[in-house]
């Protein structure tokens, strides 16, 4: 069988853009179709306008759920991503087993699926038998009856905690990939200049891995928005005073637990405009500042 | 000493091992700090996972007893495998237990397979033809990152109905076989292949599909490898479409069936990590075989931006 | 590279991958039944135990009618959810469905004439089914004035306590008949023994975020989350009241609850004797039975401290009821099933010995089954325990908005207990602010919804 050169990316295009059509395009056109109406049932339909948005707008909840989302994404860049890139720069020079092996280790919680780590880690986090709670108590001698998923304080904290375990590893191994990537000559180059490693770091590594950097927080910051099973798992709900109710957790909420989509789906909306606005501003301001 | 600042004794001295066990002749200053360090977080990343293989083994009465493995004396009386048992216990009504492992092994094996194939076919077509829509197309494919996918949950469930798909496994495999970001990391890892070698294969007579399976494909392998890990890991672990979308309970997945032993009336938290620890090994396995492709795999998804 | 696998275009992996879909795929096709015909019934719900309490009745029942009945067992968030995407796009659903109290509400949003599930107001009192059963307890299952599902129980809740430790410390259940002198005795023993700064010994376990411990309490107290008209009326006196209480006891210093949990956390607490006093509606003590089965003979039961002398002493937590699906194809069929399994006492004994949960149709209550001591809750004899503390269960209105109520009343109290723990005085002012604020809440989303018509 053979292809002509001008139709063949479409033959291979063909099963992507035939499925995201039907299983992508009219869901989601049918999505935006209902974000004006008010549903019940397959039958009962009215047509209510733009109040499911302004409803959402102005819903302290919704307010509540973006900040605690904003608060996560956050967390997971100014925390998680150092701690990925730190690790990998520990790792990076290192050969031998013993090397590949902690490499092995710390990538090793991503294997773990969002709904076992929820129920493993609500049983870490319990007052006074939690795994968690007794080490901090024995180590530092606080914390045996902190309730981690119940004090509303101390939630967002446990949600960063535990996502640091599993998303850690898989981030450093992106950064891990990309130091490799360095140009060995040009870092020598920068110490025989009389370099000290922060310059180094600062004027020649971290140029070079700039693409990389880019596309983990981009991930990283979809990925955090669109937090959803962790919570469900970890809290089994929103958690005190909602403490733990996420964006994508709200949508559940309206859209499936009160059974109102018209208003979920205006709530996914939103949230897909603030990703896309996010994501663009993230790409001009790292693209810049790496670049720099 | 309590066994938690065992623990953690016992990280630093797997640092220091490592140490001893790293590269010679390099600076030293610096050095042993860079090991312990790594240790530490290694210890600290095993700690769930020490638990978690001591709470399967443990009888209920003793998994909050004590953090990790009892008193050597009290083993014969709370060590015990019956959380094991219980899993693949017959019951009455019930599919048994390997049922829901073969199911999820399919599932996952069957989808990845899909996503490798129509993906990679779709992210070669991006990156190395040049053809009208082909930059809408890419943005198309980013902007639809952006979507939740539970606002399509609903919509997608009506169409699934109207297929009359419900309660099969169709919509678990048809609408996951297509990712936006694996096309994207195929487009990324495609881009790396010469365009010369391209060339001379069409001097050569070869037709455009041979040229992506023989051509194309085989070099961007290590990428592959690595794109097949993440993939497998996400359909492994889907929880919500399998419980929306399956009610017959032998088609259900891994996740979904044990979720039930979180249940209203009993929580059995020892059957549930029993299983979790299982439900780690195939995606372990394929971890493991795929190690070395990983770290090299992943950079060409990311690195020409 | 001699290996086979090595010529698949996309690599090793992917080719291990595809031989095992193949050999996964060839044992599932073996060992897979073809989907027969659609049964005649199909049977709906979400516990295992009830599954397998009923299959044999359904079996017999099954070939007394010459029909197939087939049972699905899913998990209550994955069932919950599946009906209501059903619903949603008119796909086919079961024909009998357990249904449990929580989620009854999101059925009823809409307009009468429109809800997933058969209007059952009419069999019911016809059948004269309300005068068997304790009349609160339809409550839960009705909107606007129509009942929607048959109750399968009446989850009185009582206190289970430790008998041996109590006697220790010199406490004598029976004569705690009010939360007031509960409390009292609370201050006394919830101190830390051992001067680790870490209270060792509390009264009660009680969840500190409110919850079903609040909830509980607030319907025992007379209070409701919402009204017979549905109505929300959690920001009511009786609330401001409970919500105080409940802060004092499970926040701050002078706290005498501790938040055990769920399974064994909650066994290990008891166990341990870290609480003494534990609600216990009457599903729950099987669990303890099943949980701490070397407690036997030390635990022992008394029904809730009232709020007042002389005042109501007992509650409610949690439901199960059995629905008909407007799509149901044979109603007749599916109602003589709901006979069966539901308002018979033939078969209920026999649940009751295996589930503690005592039936709501009061002819079971004289069953020999109910009647008997039991060994380990030392000679009681359950059944007629929760028996005579079934007839004064408050109603718990459900409506479309009470997950969501639920959800607010634990916001307000998360204020509440806020300012328990920084010992700000006048607690009942910010409880009276906070509780208004939540209720008002939930009337503005009432006031959203398009569907539902007031009550008639």
């Amino acid at each position: 069988m053979s292809l002509s050169r001008r139709l063949a990316p479409w033959w291979l295009l063909t099963p992507y853009i035939a499925i995201t059509a039907l299983f992508f395009v009219v869901p989601l056109l049918d999505a935006i179709g209902i974000s004006f109406y008010q549903t019940n049932g397959a039958r009962s339909r009215v047509w209510v306008g733009l109040d499911n948005f302004t409803f959402v707008l102005g819903d302290p909840d919704f307010h509540k759920a973006l900040i605690n989302t904003a608060v996560f994404t956050l967390g997971s860049l100014f925390i998680q991503l150092p701690l990925s890139l730190g690790l990998a720069l520990l790792l990076h020079n290192g050969t031998g087993r013993a090397v590949r092996a902690v490499r092995l280790i710390i990538f090793s919680p991503h294997l773990v699926g969002q709904v076992f780590v929820g129920i493993l880690f609500s049983v870490l986090f319990m007052p006074r038998f939690g795994l968690i709670n007794q080490g901090l108590q024995n180590l530092i001698g606080w914390g045996l009856e902190q309730r981690w998923l119940g004090d509303p304080a101390l939630v967002m904290p446990a949600l960063i905690l535990t996502s640091l375990w599993m998303y850690v590893g898989f981030n450093m191994i992106y950064f891990l990939a990309a130091l490799q990537g360095v140009d060995k000559g040009l870092v020598e180059a920068a110490r025989h200049d009389g370099a000290g490693p922060w310059q180094v770091f600062r004027h020649v590594v971290l140029p070079a891995i700039q693409p990389v950097t880019v596309f983990v927080v981009l991930t990283s910051t979809i990925g955090s928005f669109q937090l959803f099973e962790l919570p469900f798992t970890l809290l089994r709900g929103n958690g005190p005073d909602n403490a733990g109710l996420t964006v994508v957790g709200y949508l559940y909420q309206t859209a499936f637990t009160a059974g109102d989509l018209g208003t979920g789906a205006a709530v996914g909306w939103i949230l897909a405009f603030i990703i896309f606005l996010v994501g663009l501003v993230q790409i001009r301001l790292v693209g810049r500042g790496g670049g720099a | 000493m309590t066994s938690l600042q065992a623990c953690l004794l016992a990280a630093v001295g797997v640092g220091v091992l490592l140490a001893l066990g790293g590269p010679r002749g390099r600076r030293w200053s610096g050095l042993y700090a860079r090991y312990a360090l790594l240790g530490l977080a290694a210890g600290l990343t095993l700690t769930p996972f020490a638990w978690l293989l001591c709470a399967a083994i443990k009888s209920p009465e003793a998994l909050l007893q004590t953090p990790f493995l009892p008193a050597l004396a009290d083993w014969p009386r709370d060590l015990t495998l019956a959380n094991f048992a219980t899993l693949f216990k017959p019951q009455p009504g019930y599919p048994p237990f390997w049922r829901y492992l073969l199911n999820s092994l399919f599932l996952a094996s069957v989808g990845t397979l899909l996503q490798v194939v129509l993906c990679s076919a779709a992210g070669w077509a991006l990156a190395k033809y040049r053809f009208r829509g082909r930059g809408a197309l890419m943005a198309f494919m980013l902007g639809s990152m952006a979507i939740p996918g539970m606002v399509l949950l609903a919509p997608l469930y009506q169409l699934t109905y109207r297929l009359g798909w419900l309660d099969t496994w169709l919509p678990l495999l048809i609408p996951g076989a297509v990712s936006a970001f694996v096309v994207f990391l195929f487009r990324q890892a495609s881009q790396g292949v010469p365009d010369e070698l391209i060339e001379a294969a069409r001097i050569d007579g070869a037709g455009e599909l041979r040229i992506w399976l023989h051509i194309g494909m085989p070099l961007v392998r290590p990428m592959t490898g690595a794109f097949c890990l993440i993939v497998f890991l996400g359909q492994w672990n889907a929880f919500l479409g399998p419980q929306v979308f399956i009610s017959r309970q032998e088609l259900l997945t891994l996740p979904v069936a044990l979720n039930t032993y979180m249940g209203v009336y009993s929580q059995q938290y020892g059957v549930f990590l029993a299983g979790t620890l299982l439900a780690i090994i195939p995606p372990a396995i394929l971890f493991l075989a795929l190690q070395r492709e990983f770290v090299s795999g992943l950079t060409s998804g990311a690195v020409k931006g | 590279m001699p290996s086979p696998l090595n010529r698949f275009p996309w690599g090793v992996a992917p080719a291990a991958l595809l031989l095992v879909a193949l050999l996964s795929g060839a044992v599932l096709l073996a060992t897979t039944a073809a989907a027969g015909p659609r049964p005649d019934l199909v049977f709906a719900l979400f516990s295992k135990e009830h599954k397998q309490a009923y299959e044999p009745l359904i079996a017999a029942f099954a070939s007394e009618h010459h029909v197939t009945i087939e049972v699905q067992h899913s998990d209550m968030r994955a069932l919950a959810s599946r009906l209501q995407s059903s619903f949603l796009a008119g796909a086919e659903v079961p024909d009998v469905v357990e249904v449990s109290e929580p989620w009854m509400g999101y059925f009823t949003k809409g307009p009468l004439n429109d809800l997933g599930f058969a209007d059952l107001t009419d069999r019911i009192r016809d059948e004269g089914i309300d005068q068997q059963i304790p009349a609160g307890r339809f409550a839960m299952w009705s909107t606007r004035g129509r009942i929607f599902a048959v109750p399968h129980d009446v989850h009185p809740v009582a206190l289970v306590y430790r008998r041996d430790l109590c006697e220790q410390l010199g406490i004598y259940p029976a004569t705690l008949t009010t939360w007031d002198e509960m409390t009292r005795v609370g201050r006394r023993i919830s101190v830390d023994t051992d001067g680790d700064g870490v209270i060792d010994r509390y009264l009660l376990d009680l969840p500190a975020e409110g919850d079903f411990g609040l909830r509980t309490l607030l319907l025992q107290r007379g209070g409701n989350l919402f009204d017979e008209h549905g109505q929300p009326c959690f920001d009511d006196e009786l609330a401001v009241e409970v919500c105080v209480w409940y802060a004092q006891a499970t926040r701050g210093a002078g706290r005498i609850a501790f938040p055990a949990g769920w399974g064994q956390p909650l066994a290990k607490a008891m166990s341990d004797g870290l609480a003494l006093f534990y609600l216990a509606p009457d599903w729950r003590t099987r669990q303890f039975e099943l949980d701490v089965p070397h407690l036997a003979g030390k635990l022992g039961l008394i029904p809730l401290p009232a709020w007042q002398p002389g005042g109501r002493r007992t509650s409610t937590w949690g439901g199960t009821g059995i629905a008909l699906t407007r799509a149901c194809r044979d109603p007749q069929l599916a109602w003589a099933l709901i006979h069966r399994l539901y308002l018979q006492t033939d078969g209920m004994g026999g649940r009751f010995a295996d589930s503690n949960i005592l039936p709501p149709f009061k002819p079971a209550w004289t069953l020999p089954e109910i009647r008997a001591p039991r060994p380990f809750w030392n000679g009681l004899a359950l059944g007629s325990f929760y028996a005579a503390l079934a007839p004064d269960v408050p109603a718990y209105w459900v409506t479309p908005y009470t997950e969501l109520a639920n959800g607010k009343l634990n916001e307000a109290f998360s204020a509440i207990a806020a300012a328990q723990e920084r010992g700000e005085g006048d607690l009942a002012g910010t409880a009276r602010r906070e509780l208004k604020r939540c209720a008002d809440y939930v009337r503005a989303a009432i006031a959203r919804n398009h569907f539902l018509e007031p009550s008639p």
